[in-house]
């Protein structure tokens, strides 16, 4: 188990993981709780056509895909609230462009180079200090985030239509939360690429959300499980020869998948889950 | 009785309201509520209740007229509208209340919690204060979205149909807390299908479209009523009891 962390691409592997691990928890339990996992899962996606063009273009990656895939979210926003488009088809329609430009790039069209595999899947094993910088930021700014809108963030999730009541500043702290789920995705498109966001900022949450009975569980249990299923991840890629990014994700699906089941047959129906069935 | 039980927390004068310029949901609004008071606010459904909260709360982008508050307003919505699934134990959602008050740059502290905690004892659910809210029964819920209106330091509540959807006991529960809190010195508006229980409160708004009678609730007529809810109504054992008939379900 050890043998594998000898080398520094592993190491950096690693530490990229347990970067990520926190954020998978922070931002994990707003992103579940909220219903961002669409959103979050289609930014990274948007990024994709920026990690195209930011070579040719001699632009950082990171600031590149920044700039395309909060690009992506301001025109969503719009979309859906000025357009009067559903925020579901509005988010499928700038996916299905996002996506559909990037490979037009990527191909002979602007012969730009990049790996396609690379940008989409990501590349765990080539993460370099500067990519473990930007991850560390992108922590960073999530827990400054985190310590002035958390609370609000719930309270508005829990009860939107009375945030105002209450005297929330909900608009602020949710465009807030968009931001740092923003930044925090393109910090993670190196270890799994745009198309697997959601293995780190989903399942781990997605996962423990099925036994967390407080916020606080939630979020420490996304965290540890986002960690587990990382490093886990990069070793069976690493035996196995496999690509991490896709390795972490299997990984996450099937412990999932189990722990669906174990909650299925372990406990009795649960409570309404919909605000519709209340009694 | 409290000290300022008398005083006028909420003078509304000539309020209109509405979403769009030139189009009032809602018109010529005129009443008082005094500390230590219930007015139950009737009307059929898209009659303006809604429409009244959201305007003294400062929510709806058309206004007119005057609204006089002494202190803050807080309101409580039918617990069917919150996340159910969230979780989120009853003092979290007590502590919610005091969000606002704590600088936005600060982590809400002791001080909050401590409100929270006197918040959810005033509802009488000192002991349930870490039980999950979706795991709580309908009217234990809407008592935690009173504690988290008590919390917000609010003599003035606006609670929306709090007894709708909660079994007999429950609502008598609801009722004995809404009773404490008129001894405390609130003034409270509540919107209420309930012609029955109208009359148990101080003072009564009638409400379709505009303002037809801000009246005690020994006035209230059949005649009134029919007014106010137009054909919506039956009334029974001659204006002893009259039965809303409800085209809208939540």
């Amino acid at each position: 188990m050890i043998e594998p962390f000898q080398f520094p691409f592993m190491q950096h592997a690693a530490l990229e993981i347990a970067l990520l691990a926190p954020l998978a928890g922070l931002l994990g339990a707003q992103i579940v709780l909220r219903r961002l996992a669409f959103f979050t899962h289609s930014v990274g996606a948007a990024s994709f056509p920026g990690l195209v063009i930011a070579g040719p273009l001699g632009i950082p990656p990171a600031l590149a895909a920044l700039g395309v895939g909060g690009g992506f979210a301001a025109l969503l926003e719009r979309l859906s609230k000025r357009a009067g488009v559903a925020a579901d088809a509005a988010t499928a329609l700038l996916l299905v462009l996002a996506l559909a430009i990037g490979i037009v790039l990527a191909s002979d069209v602007f012969e730009s180079g990049a790996s396609v595999d690379q940008a989409l899947f990501g590349s765990l094993l080539g993460i370099g200090t500067s990519e473990l910088r930007f991850s560390a930021a992108a922590l960073a700014a999530a827990l400054v985030a985190a310590l002035f809108f958390r609370d609000t963030w719930i309270a508005t999730g829990f009860d939107a239509p009375s945030a105002r009541a209450l005297g929330l500043r909900a608009a602020t702290a949710d465009l807030v939360l968009v931001v740092v789920i923003a930044i925090a995705v393109v910090a993670s498109l190196d270890a799994v690429g745009s198309l697997l966001v959601s293995a780190i900022f989903v399942v781990p949450a997605a996962t423990v959300r099925l036994f967390a009975r407080s916020l606080p569980q939630l979020e420490l249990g996304a965290a540890g499980l986002a960690l587990v299923e990382g490093i886990g991840g990069l070793l069976l890629a690493y035996e196995l020869d496999a690509p991490p990014g896709a390795a972490i994700a299997v990984l996450g699906g099937a412990v999932f998948a189990a722990a669906a089941l174990a909650r299925a047959l372990t406990l009795p129906a649960r409570e309404p889950a919909t605000p519709e069935a209340a009694g | 009785m409290s000290a300022g039980k008398g005083e006028k927390l909420l003078e509304v004068e000539g309020l209109s309201a509405g979403y769009r310029p030139g189009v009032a949901a809602l018109s010529d609004v005129t009443f008082e509520a005094p500390a230590g008071s219930i007015t139950a606010v009737l009307g059929p459904n898209g009659g303006g209740k809604t429409t009244l909260f959201r305007a003294l709360l400062g929510e709806t982008p058309q206004r007119s007229g005057t609204v006089r508050v002494n202190g803050a307003v807080a309101y409580v919505p039918q617990t069917e509208r919150a996340r159910l699934d969230f979780p989120v134990s009853a003092l979290d959602v007590a502590r919610m209340g005091t969000y606002a008050a704590t600088p936005w740059w600060r982590p809400s502290g002791r001080a909050g919690r401590e409100r929270a905690e006197a918040a959810l004892e005033r509802v009488g659910l000192a002991d349930r204060a870490g039980v999950r809210f979706g795991e709580l029964s309908g009217g234990q819920r809407q008592r935690v979205l009173i504690a988290r209106a008590l919390a917000q330091d609010a003599r003035v509540l606006l609670l929306d149909e709090p007894l709708s959807g909660v079994d007999g006991p429950s609502a008598e529960r609801i009722l004995g807390v809404l009773a404490e809190l008129r001894e405390d010195g609130h003034a409270m508006l509540v919107s209420t299908h309930d012609i029955h229980q109208a009359r148990a409160f101080d003072a009564v708004v009638c409400l379709h479209g505009s303002q037809v009678a801000f009246v005690p609730p020994a006035e209230l007529t059949p005649e009134l009523l029919a007014r106010t809810y137009g054909g919506e109504m039956i009334v029974l054992d001659g204006g002893e009891r009259a039965v809303v008939v409800q085209h809208h379900e939540h």
